[in-house]
């Protein structure tokens, strides 16, 4: 079916532009009202939310017109579905699908960003989004005493991600991930070497087969150690396990955590207490793929009942961002002593994106980062001295951006905090 | 039509490769219209040498805001003022706000609060440029129409800067009229972009007492957004009555007592649209809520300066209702539909979900005028939308109309909307023949003279004002680069 699902949707569009800023009730000022890294960088409407849509009605009407400024607009998109968020308040259409699947139109009709394909071309070769060599995935857990689940049966797979495996500035998440996990007593393990991408990020990029190549691999090698819950260090990693690999019906009864939702979990049932003092004043990123683009999916069939109104039967259940992870994170700052956490303007289901996502770290990285450097400045704007996120991605990114600043903001990931309480 | 080379240079030269684009896949996000050229002016100096390039070459141009809407000729330059952003001063004493187009109601609303003030936010929408004219939910405390803009910066067709009001002759933005030139009667026919030919490239714009907190204590995630609690003095609620002439005495009485800080003639169909969260859960409130109330009604917010003058007001407006026969509707009681209520009508963040929601477009007939006697034209537009909605082609709202008096008083703004899917050439031809007959009905009927209605029959019976207009265009954009219409919002 592909964008031609989604005709009605993009006709539905009324250019009313609140695509481009965070919901309407949420702006607290001329500050920090902008939802779009996009639109906010590019400026012509053409990057809004808005207006990809009228560009997918227009193309699926009169057919694929491209140029270089069409491949431009659409690869310089994060997919962070925050112009949905903001359209879905008032409005009842899809917003990212149909942005998501022009993008994947342009790569089926061979109209490529030639860096994701060089990302994808390494996946297909060595199963994983960053450089690395296979044989060196597992590298990092030398010496941890780590399980290996595909040997030893483990009540929890703990999916490390490409980045966090191969990043020697992002092992440290691993390290820390291991350690609170052995602290907790949970009986969990790794794939090691034999671990492959979660696939998330080629689809964002709009390689849906070779998304759902990784997708099977995983799947399958979850289903042979026998794992019931698999938990994720990483947004993307989580978003792919719990909302794409339910999508396309390969997940199963799989029980999918964030690892802030398991640390959230051991915390509350006692297995874990933070009980060092951590004296710092943070403020939290909602990473995209956790948060809004996290809420599970809902497989639906349905048709739209005849007449005047928009309505279907059964209810058409639009994803708004409502049920993604917003408050397990920040339970588990609250749970650490002496740590503050001050809240920015734009927050979970409305939350700016760090850049990284779509892609956009690669093909356009000055992009990447002049969205991640909007985000210090809100993060500097609350006073704290240190931004905390969820994802290996967003973390990469927030370095980058601080180092091209000269900003002394930290950043962490939450398992760092954890780790340094426990 | 493509730009020359050179003449792309020369625009490109005042703006900047990023802010011009000439390709096609941007066109259909502009209206699907083949622009000559999109150009991104970042100040009132590059809106000023566009504008004389666009004469020197006789390019046509139009500007717009956020553009909800908008019909354009092709291959025209089309000035897409995204980058004039800014609030150029809040100046809290004298009360006035002065901004650029793009900056939105949201934005500078927010930035008031917390000085304890406010401004009239247009019924398109807190999304929507805060320089926009025209009447909004807030109308009986903040005014509207052209009595809030104050000075404007006004770059003219053929280029020239022109500053209205006390800004022509000192530094300040304090008054529209002097000491300095007041162009009043040229420059509000909508700003901006508007229909008046030019730019508008910054304006002063009225501010009034907020009597609220500094920003709402909201709680919930999208679209479930309520308030935590109610703001102490402040309280709102929805009134229906027994027959159009109540409803009609109590709006009355309610403005001569000036207890409400809004009052906004919604039918019981908008209070459905704000109050839900999907199509699905919106047309069944519709149809509870419908059999709730008994007859039109209005919804109102009262504040308080102090908890004595809540109070006061609260009994007035108690005693006014009940005299009119009045019945509150028991949904708006309580707390958490009281608080969406009050939020969204304040905030003015539910514009999207009463009129595109349902059917995906919407035409409509917005008057300003007389309350009851737009009113009795309102209820014949009503009465002429029921065959439309019996064969299915409209959304079932009841026929309701809805509307408000500003400042307090018997004058106000009358509306009534036909909401449709657009995709449907049926339902779209039924309800422009709809609005074209209830337009024409206006003016023979003598209730008023809209600017959709006959106009050949309109001008001559207005001292032929259209040809004046016409005459004043020419003098005023001598290239004819300034095409008639446009985008207002």
């Amino acid at each position: 079916m592909g964008l031609e699902q989604y005709k009605g949707d993009m006709d539905m569009c009324c250019r009313c532009s609140a695509c481009k800023f965070i919901p309407m009730q949420k702006v607290k000022g001329l500050q920090y009202a902008n939802a779009c890294p996009s639109i906010a960088k590019y400026n012509f409407h053409a990057y809004s939310g808005g207006g990809r849509l009228n560009i997918g009605a227009a193309m699926l009407k009169d057919g694929m017109k491209y140029t270089d400024k069409l491949l431009d607009i659409v690869y310089n998109c994060q997919m962070c579905g925050a112009c949905g968020v903001s359209c879905n308040y008032a409005m009842d259409m899809e917003v990212l699908e149909p942005i998501s699947e022009f993008r994947i139109q342009c790569v089926a009709d061979g109209k490529t960003n030639p860096a994701l394909d060089k990302v994808i071309g390494n996946l297909r070769k060595q199963g994983s989004m960053v450089p690395g060599a296979k044989s060196q995935r597992g590298a990092w857990a030398a010496g941890l005493n780590v399980k290996d689940a595909a040997k030893e049966k483990v009540d929890v797979l703990y999916h490390v991600g490409c980045l966090t495996s191969f990043d020697k500035n992002m092992q440290k998440m691993a390290r820390a991930t291991v350690k609170i996990l052995q602290k907790a007593g949970v009986n969990f393990g790794i794939f090691g070497n034999a671990e492959t991408c979660c696939g998330g990020r080629a689809y964002q990029m709009g390689y849906p087969e070779d998304f759902l190549a990784q997708a099977r691999k995983n799947m399958a090698m979850i289903k042979k150690a026998g794992v019931k819950t698999v938990v994720t260090g990483c947004a993307d990693g989580y978003q792919a396990f719990k909302v794409l690999y339910d999508r396309f019906n390969l997940k199963g009864d799989l029980k999918v955590l964030h690892i802030s939702e398991y640390i959230d979990i051991l915390i509350r049932d006692g297995k874990l207490k933070p009980r060092r003092k951590v004296n710092m004043a943070v403020t939290y990123h909602d990473p995209c793929r956790l948060g809004r683009l996290g809420e599970s999916w809902v497989h639906w069939e349905g048709k739209k009942i005849p007449g005047d109104r928009f309505v279907y039967d059964p209810p058409k259940p639009y994803r708004r961002g409502t049920n993604g992870v917003y408050e397990p994170p920040r339970d588990v700052l609250k749970a650490i002593p002496g740590l503050k956490l001050a809240e920015m303007t734009r927050i979970k289901e409305y939350s700016w994106c760090c850049g990284a996502g779509g892609g956009v770290s690669e093909s356009n990285p000055d992009f990447a980062r002049w969205t991640a450097q909007d985000r210090i400045e809100e993060a500097v704007s609350t006073g704290a001295g240190a931004i905390v996120t969820a994802c290996p991605w967003c973390e990469k990114t927030f370095i980058e951006a601080i180092k091209d600043s000269g900003s002394n903001m930290k950043v962490y990931d939450i398992v760092e905090i954890v780790e340094k309480a426990i | 039509m493509a730009l020359k080379k050179e003449v792309y240079k020369e625009f490109e030269s005042v703006v900047g490769e990023e802010n011009i684009c000439d390709d096609p896949a941007i066109m259909p996000s502009y209206y699907n219209t083949e622009f000559a050229a999109v150009i991104l002016p970042g100040n009132t100096a590059e809106v000023q040498a566009v504008v004389k390039l666009c004469n020197k070459h006789k390019l046509m141009f139009r500007p717009i805001c956020t553009g909800w809407s908008g019909m354009f000729p092709k291959d025209i330059i089309l000035l897409d003022l995204r980058r004039m952003n800014h609030i150029i001063e809040i100046n809290e004493k004298n009360m006035y706000a002065v901004v650029e187009p793009y900056v939105i109601s949201s934005q500078l609303q927010a930035e008031l609060f917390k000085r304890g003030l406010n401004f009239c936010i247009k019924g398109a929408g807190t999304n929507c440029s805060a320089m926009l004219r025209g009447h909004g939910h807030m109308d009986q405390t903040t005014s509207g129409d052209d009595r809030n803009h104050l000075a404007i910066e006004w770059i003219t067709p053929a280029g020239d800067i022109v500053r209205s009001g006390a800004l022509g002759s000192t530094d300040d933005w304090f008054c529209g009229d002097g000491p300095g030139p007041s162009l009043r009667s040229i420059l509000t026919s909508a700003v901006p972009p508007g229909v008046t030919p030019g730019v508008f490239t910054k304006a002063a714009v009225k501010l009034y007492h907020w009597p609220g907190p500094s920003a709402y204590s909201l709680q919930g995630v999208s679209p479930h957004y309520s308030l935590s609690e109610i703001p102490p003095n402040m309280m709102a609620r929805y009134y229906s009555f027994p027959s159009v002439e109540k409803m009609w005495q109590a709006e009355l009485a309610i403005g001569e007592a000036e207890i409400s800080f809004e009052l906004m003639g919604f039918n019981i169909s908008m209070v459905a649209a704000n109050i839900t969260t999907s199509n699905e859960e919106e047309e069944e409130t519709f149809n509870r809520l419908n059999k709730e109330v008994q007859g039109p009604g209005f919804f109102v917010i009262i504040a308080g300066n102090s908890a004595a003058d809540f109070a006061y007001k609260k009994k007035v407006l108690e005693k006014i209702v009940s005299d009119a026969s009045g019945k509150s509707l028991k949904a708006v009681e309580d707390p958490r539909i009281e608080g969406i209520l009050m939020a969204q009508c304040t905030r003015i963040s539910a514009s999207i979900r009463e009129t595109f929601r349902n059917g995906g477009a919407f035409n409509s007939i917005p008057i300003m005028g007389q309350r009851d006697l737009t009113i009795k034209w309102a209820i014949g537009a009503g009465k002429a939308k029921e065959p439309l909605i019996e064969k299915g082609l409209i959304v079932d709202d009841g026929g309701a109309f809805f509307g408000w008096g500003v400042e307090q008083g018997h004058l106000g703004k009358t509306e009534i909307f036909c909401k449709f899917d657009p995709q449907n050439a049926e339902a779209k031809a039924a309800v422009e023949e709809w609005q074209k007959a209830q337009n024409r009905r206006a003016f023979e009927e003598r209730y008023f003279a809209s600017t959709m209605g006959p106009q050949d029959k309109i001008g001559p019976a207005l001292c032929n004002y259209d040809k004046w207009w016409s005459k004043l265009v020419k003098s005023i954009d001598p290239n004819g680069v300034s095409p008639e219409g446009g985008s207002l919002v």
